[in-house]
């Protein structure tokens, strides 16, 4: 069984001849060599990654192996004459820049979730409707009114529509365009 | 699934790999794209006498230049296509070929005759040169982008602006077998605006096509 060497960033300088020899042999053919060095490089990127992303646990082992992947895939571009952790970082680097990019397009899902929190019990209710009010006041009156009604007050698109004296098609429209603004608001403070 | 078991998955993929795929994918998007960009000059322009072209002057300066900035941007796109790539010194090359043909064009407007500056400017076809290059210069841009897709560019505006400028400074070289121009102001202003527009056309939509 091959030994996984748990390596702390600051001693890679140290593990890359090593790491090197691997890849470099993995790369002929050797599939003991490959799976060593795939495993030692998952133990590093799990750290790089950790240190970087503030969420889940399950997004930093996602991009490890994303990134493990992407190694496999791209293994050809891996010029011998070179040092291996650089080109293995530059990869990590590049798939955490597109974690980043594709985690803005999720705002709008979450911001979602949390307008269509009503469970009374829940005590963090008052804390949320509250946000929730805040950030409806960025919105211009009716939309203000048609989200209000439908999101916070629990009344259907029909209803809230006929309230305002729109038809339901023009309020979902509104609806939808209330949604992205405030998702826009909500991206901009970051 | 389990870090462990991708790695074992990967593992028993491993097989001996070949060198590195740069010169292979690039130099078959560039032959496919420059094949397409000439068969399209030829069915949308038709190509100028070429006997009498080998024998003119301009005719080399204008190639000389395209293919100066081709280099220049294919440099860059080589460098950039694999993930530790780094710009590099390309883009002396590319100012020194700018530069060489600024000075050129300056000469020939101060030695001009009066009168004579319109058209050294415009030439016959100032409307439609840059576009006609821009056009001839989308198959390669496009076969670029899905063979550096294949590669691992990991600075993908940049290496979509180099692969633009390569495709451009190619499609102006294809485009120099049917133009007739002889101007090195005209070269200077109109090649330039050309290549300039596929260049920035390549770092628009470079990261869409490229991204893996």
């Amino acid at each position: 069984m091959a030994e996984v060497v748990t390596l702390p960033l600051r001693q890679i300088g140290l593990a890359e001849p090593r790491l090197k020899a691997l890849m470099v042999a993995g790369l002929d053919g050797d599939a003991a060599a490959y799976r060593d060095v795939l495993a030692a490089l998952a133990q590093v990127l799990r750290p790089y990654f950790a240190q970087r992303l503030y969420s889940a646990a399950h997004d930093v082992e996602d991009l490890v192996q994303e990134t493990l992947l992407a190694i496999h895939a791209k293994r050809h571009t891996y010029r011998r004459t070179e040092l291996l952790t650089p080109w293995v970082f530059a990869i990590a680097r590049y798939k955490l820049f597109n974690y980043f990019r594709r985690s803005r397009h999720r705002m709008t899902v979450s911001l979602d979730e949390a307008m269509g929190v009503d469970d009374p019990g829940n005590p963090e209710e008052g804390a949320i409707r509250q946000d929730v009010r805040r950030l409806l006041a960025l919105l211009p009156g009716r939309q203000q009114r048609l989200m209000a009604k439908v999101k916070l007050e629990g009344q259907s698109i029909d209803e809230a529509a006929r309230a305002e004296g729109m038809t339901e098609g023009a309020a979902k429209v509104a609806l939808h365009r209330s949604m992205k603004t405030l998702s826009t608001r909500v991206d901009d403070e970051d | 699934m389990r870090t462990e078991d991708l790695v074992e998955q990967l593992a028993a993929k491993a097989a001996p790999v070949g060198a590195d795929g740069r010169s292979r994918w690039l130099s078959l998007a560039l032959v496919a794209g420059g094949l397409v960009s000439l068969a399209v000059l030829v069915a949308w322009l038709g190509l100028r006498p070429l006997d009498a072209a080998a024998g003119q002057p301009a005719f080399w300066m204008k190639a000389g230049y395209s293919l100066a900035l081709a280099v220049g941007g294919g440099l860059v796109v080589w460098r950039l296509a694999q993930p530790t790539g780094r710009v590099g010194r390309a883009p002396y090359l590319l100012a020194a070929a700018l530069a060489a043909v600024g000075v050129m064009a300056m000469l020939q407007l101060m030695r001009a005759p009066e009168g004579a500056m319109p058209a050294l400017v415009l030439g016959h076809t100032w409307k439609w040169c840059p576009f006609r290059i821009l056009t001839l210069s989308l198959p390669l841009t496009l076969a670029l982008g899905l063979a550096l897709r294949r590669l691992a560019p990991t600075r993908l505006a940049l290496a979509g602006g180099a692969a633009g400028v390569l495709a451009g400074g190619l499609a102006a070289a294809i485009y120099g077998l049917y133009c007739q121009e002889t101007s090195a102001v005209f070269l200077a202003i109109w090649y330039t605006l050309g290549i300039a527009a596929s260049g920035v056309l390549g770092a628009l939509i470079g990261p869409r096509l490229m991204r893996w």
